[in-house]
């Protein structure tokens, strides 16, 4: 809003409960499916028929601009709704039509993430939308393209791909250049380069969208006027409506010029780009580095605090809008929505100072004041972090809602070093979706193609030495890296599969003009438009493998308590025999777990990690990126715990694996949470590139007082020097957790960590909220 | 006498029965606390009960299985587990924590801690009752940075019935703690209902401190964390059904030894 509109008798007129009503409003009614993306897609997809892919995509998007319908809600000071009803979820059938069909009717009851989804709207999708899209879509390409050892990978419940039914996602575009720059400015430089490469599609697809997000500006302008004209709208919001509409139709073409007009063609694009490809994890970035300048300079042009906090709040609330319609399975690995609008809050600049400033701490206040899943925020934390925004980071944990996350510097940013990133992009980094971290506006890293189930390899290597007389604790290590070689290579065809179906059916062309180097080379990202190209496939199941190769040693190979072959028989029998129960206890109890700092056994699981993750980093992908290794789950440890049998660490057949990725199996570590970290700092997490997870429940006594914030700093700064990647606290008495459980209805708004993002407690199933309720509470 | 069994003479072993790392109510920064077996006192409250009794090896029932508790340790062994926080101690201002039972009575081990500890500078701290003979508390005097003290019963004749405590013993060893400069003393009273929360025992606890010049104590509120350790030593816990103190029970004797000009931190119940 312009200086001049902010008068005394506008600020006295203006309602104060605006963002907690608005918030409530948010959450008034139930999710539901909204078909209106998918129709208008299809609607354009019918007319373009012979055109190159790009070009249909790029007009199927601005089609849906043009024609999607649109609200501006009540309170609202920035415009831009996906849906005009909160928090609907969207479909992308030309990514996938089938999975909703085999969920069409248990996804308004199933486990997790349920959405409505009305008799008219399933009608439609059975009569219009799946018999166009049978056949057609990227989902039928990929299925074709799948070859027998990938398949049979899958199968063997080794693998898993990712982002075989939606839009790629787990990328930050370049915010800081459009926002300096403007839409126009984009506008004219796409039209130059048509004019020097009338060939190219991909500047032809670019500019159909940026010039359907200037309709689109506009309609919200004529609706801004219509609203204005309403008798029943109030004075003060009449000022703001006019002002909505003057600011839409400068946004067109101009860059902004205040704090207010920032986060206006921030959330705008991110919309853009939401219609453009129904991803998850279009992450937010650097936004504390990149909106204080338009922060000072409101503030400089002598508007108020409050009104600045106002609309920031808008903002927060408007990234809880937007929620991801997952299948059921995807959504057993991703519990809880998350939308990723994961913002990076601190850390080095290009000059390798540390960099934080007023709005970095006014985005941490306002968090404690919303208190919303998203804006996921995260600190990156190096030995430089001043103690003033540590313990700031350390307040805002306190508040037990797991945000902000911490990520280390001193890991990522020789991480991406040993990728080839240069050192001014390296210090650069973000964290994109949940816990993987990119390099915001120069990066289409595929931060979530592939899982790899570690455990499973272990119990394949097993079965087959079982019946080997000379089977060694060497033979059957070298068996399972044997395994993960073999494994490696085929992850990597498999993914490649997957990107090559996001190249063939789903360009991206709105998002890859904001991301470098994608204009200079004429090409999308899916084309390997961007400056770095990776892929990331995650590891899965590192703490159980350390605790069951460990047991294996000591049992079988040094205490000689039993054959290796009784054993497996055991485990094969999932310890159902009458003495399997005491040889269960046996092995939880008696042999020493990760977690507790002993570094024989750490050092085990160490060495395979850095195996899998220097193997994938040999392959390179098919825009020529390197394959990086991720060791998070976020909350995969639950499928595929239930792909894996009884294992020698003592977990039953289908029995979850550790949560997160790196935090010890639940319950089996005792030693604190310094021991912990000393356990997880054996693996060498510079090898993570991609991502990794670590989890730690703090109860609320012990980060009580100044001198509880003072430790818990203290804590954080050894963590920093330990090299550990990340972490992220859930602070919460176990008895809130309880009665949370039986008593939905009082905790609605109980937002709660779940492995790499916060969601709502209530909203996960009963058993991820006995995972979280397990988890060894590190409180004195 | 119970407290000077070979192994302790010598302070090349001593008998252990936890180590507990990330403590952070023991001492400045993040700690390591060691318990020590063996303690000459018998305070019906005891939250570590096994501790108590001479320092010889100790076993309880545990859901239906015997269990050792305590362990030798030789005192490489024992730094080897101190060390592993190191780095935790070094960014907080932490260390090691000797605790009990009563350290004490192991003091020639206490001290070939404390001294291997401030080779590597790390800060030591270790909570006494101060229960032993003066020539035990001088051998630990070097290198302690920080004293835990408990003041509890002041009155000689109940703290000889009460807890088996001679109070001028008690006396001495606090004294001489507090005129080492070298060393940080923190009294530290349990408020027992019953037994330390009488008026007239805490007046005596304020006459003595003040006496003193002692401008600062830690009051720690009673607790029922332990009991569950007297059913696995099959003992009686006289104190199972006294209620906590209340909230304001707690600010009023902290009202009170601030109306004595004594500033009182209330502390140890988390």
């Amino acid at each position: 809003m312009q200086t001049a509109e902010i008068t005394d008798t506008y600020l006295t007129a203006r309602p104060n409960s605006r963002l907690q009503e608005m918030k409530n409003n948010l959450f008034r009614s139930k999710r539901q499916i909204s078909l209106e993306r998918a129709l208008l897609y299809t609607e354009s997809y019918q007319t373009t028929v012979n055109e190159p892919t790009i070009i249909r995509r790029a007009k199927a998007t601005s089609y849906i601009l043009d024609h999607v319908k649109i609200s501006i809600r009540p309170g609202e000071l920035l415009i831009g709704n996906r849906t005009i009803r909160p928090r609907s979820g969207i479909l992308s059938p030309e990514m996938d039509p089938y999975w909703i069909m085999k969920e069409i009717d248990t996804i308004a009851t199933r486990p997790q993430d349920q959405f409505e989804f009305t008799e008219t709207d399933k009608q439609i999708y059975r009569e219009k939308l799946l018999p166009y899209w049978t056949n057609h879509s990227m989902k039928d390409f990929i299925n074709s393209k799948i070859t027998p050892e990938v398949q049979k990978a899958m199968d063997n419940r080794v693998i898993k791909l990712n982002q075989t039914d939606k839009g790629q996602g787990h990328i930050i575009m370049d915010f800081p250049a459009i926002l300096n720059q403007g839409v126009g400015a984009y506008i004219k430089l796409l039209q130059q380069k048509i004019s020097q490469n009338p060939n190219n599609n991909f500047y032809q697809a670019a500019l159909i969208i940026f010039q359907g997000m200037q309709r689109h500006f506009e309609r919200y302008a004529k609706l801004a006027d219509e609203l204005v004209k309403k008798e029943d709208t109030p004075a003060y919001r009449k000022i703001e409506l006019t002002e909505i509409a003057a600011m839409c139709r400068r946004l067109k073409t101009d860059a902004p010029n205040s704090f207010y007009e920032a986060l206006q063609l921030l959330w705008m694009t991110s919309i853009v780009a939401q219609y453009e490809s129904n991803a998850s994890s279009l992450s937010l970035g650097r936004m504390d580095q990149y909106m204080n300048p338009f922060y000072q300079a409101s503030k400089a042009q002598g508007v108020p605090e409050s009104f600045l906090h106002e609309v920031l709040g808008d903002f927060y609330l408007k990234t809880n809008d937007v929620v991801l319609l997952r299948s059921a399975e995807s959504a057993k690995c991703f519990a809880g929505f998350p939308t990723g609008y994961t913002v990076s809050l601190g850390g080095d600049d290009k000059y390798g100072q540390y960099a934080v400033n007023e709005l970095s701490f006014k985005m941490l206040d306002l968090y404690q004041e919303i208190q919303l899943p998203q804006p996921n925020l995260s600190v990156r934390i190096n030995e430089k972090i001043p103690r003033s925004f540590l313990n700031k980071t350390c307040e805002t944990i306190r508040f037990g809602t797991g945000i902000p996350m911490l990520f280390n510097d001193e890991v990522c940013v020789p991480g991406f070093l040993s990728k080839g990133v240069s050192l001014d992009d390296a210090r650069d980094y973000a964290v994109v979706g949940c816990v993987e971290t990119t390099i915001p506006g120069r990066t289409y890293g595929l931060h979530d193609i592939a899982l790899f189930n570690l455990m499973r390899i272990m119990e394949l290597s097993l079965y087959d030495l079982k019946d080997d007389p000379k089977v060694t604790y060497n033979k059957l290590r070298q068996d399972i890296l044997n395994k993960i070689d073999y494994y490696v290579k085929i992850v990597t065809q498999g993914s490649d599969i997957v990107d090559y179906g996001h190249r063939e059916f789903a360009p991206i062309p709105f998002l890859s003009t904001l991301v470098s180097d994608c204009l200079d080379k004429g090409k999308d990202v899916t084309q390997g438009g961007a400056r770095y190209n990776f892929s990331g496939v995650q590891g899965i199941g590192e703490p159980n493998l350390a605790d069951s190769l460990y047991v294996v040693k000591k049992l079988v190979f040094e205490n000689h308590e039993m054959t290796f072959k009784e054993l497996v028989a055991h485990l094969a029998n999932n310890f159902a025999d009458p003495n399997g129960e005491n040889l269960r206890q046996h092995l939880i109890h008696d042999f020493d777990k990760y977690g507790n700092d002993n570094k024989e056994l750490d050092m085990e699981c160490a060495k395979i990690f850095r195996h899998f993750a220097l193997e994938l980093g040999k392959y390179t992908n098919i825009r020529g990126g390197q394959f990086n290794a991720g060791a998070y789950t976020v909350s995969a440890h639950i499928p595929l715990g239930d792909d894996v049998g009884a294992t020698p660490d003592g977990r039953k057949n289908h029995e979850q694996l550790a949560d997160g990725g790196l935090s010890p199996m639940v319950g089996r570590d005792h030693l604190g949470p310094t021991a912990v970290l000393k356990s997880v700092s054996r693996i060498d997490n510079t090898l993570a590139v991609n991502g990794s997870l670590l989890n730690l429940k703090f109860s609320p006594n012990t980060l009580k007082g100044e001198n509880g914030i003072k430790k818990f700093a203290d804590f954080l700064m050894t963590f920093t020097q330990l090299k550990i990647r990340h972490v992220q606290f859930n602070v919460q008495s176990r008895e809130t957790l309880i009665d949370a459980q039986k008593h939905p209805e009082n905790y609605a708004g109980l937002v709660v960590r779940v492995a790499g993002y916060s969601a709502f407690f209530v909203d996960l199933n009963k058993h991820i909220q006995d995972d979280i309720i397990r988890r060894a509470e590190h409180a004195l | 006498m119970l407290y000077r069994s070979n192994a302790v003479i010598k302070g090349e072993k001593g008998l252990i029965f936890n180590i507990q790392r990330y403590s952070i109510h023991d001492g400045p920064g993040i700690r390591t606390i060691v318990f020590l077996q063996g303690c000459p006192l018998h305070c019906p409250w005891c939250c570590n009960p096994e501790s108590q009794g001479p320092v010889t090896p100790l076993t309880w029932i545990k859901n239906g299985q015997k269990e050792t508790i305590t362990k030798w340790y030789s005192v490489d062994e024992v730094m080897a587990e101190i060390e592993k926080d190191d780095l935790f101690y070094r960014n907080s201002g932490g260390g090691l924590t000797l605790s009990g039972g009563e350290c004490l009575v192991q003091a020639d081990f206490c001290a070939n801690l404390l001294h291997e500890a401030h080779k590597l500078g790390i800060n030591t701290a270790i909570e006494t009752t101060g229960a032993v003979p003066l020539r035990e508390v001088k051998k630990v005097l070097p290198y302690v940075d920080h004293a835990l003290f408990d003041l509890k019963i002041m009155n000689p004749l109940r703290a000889r019935q009460v807890i088996g405590e001679d109070i001028n013993t008690v006396k001495t060893s606090f004294e001489i703690f507090l005129h080492t400069p070298t060393i940080q003393v923190t009294p530290r009273i349990p408020l027992i209902p019953g037994y330390t929360t009488k008026p007239k025992n805490l007046e005596q606890i304020a006459d003595y401190a003040t006496s003193l010049g002692i401008k600062e104590v830690h009051i720690l509120p009673f607790h029922q964390y332990g009991s569950q350790k007297y059913e696995y030593l099959n003992r009686h816990y006289t104190m199972a059904d006294t209620p906590l103190l209340t909230n304001e029970e707690v600010q009023n004797i902290h009202d009170y030894f601030e109306s004595r000009k004594i500033k009182a931190i209330v502390s140890g119940l988390e």
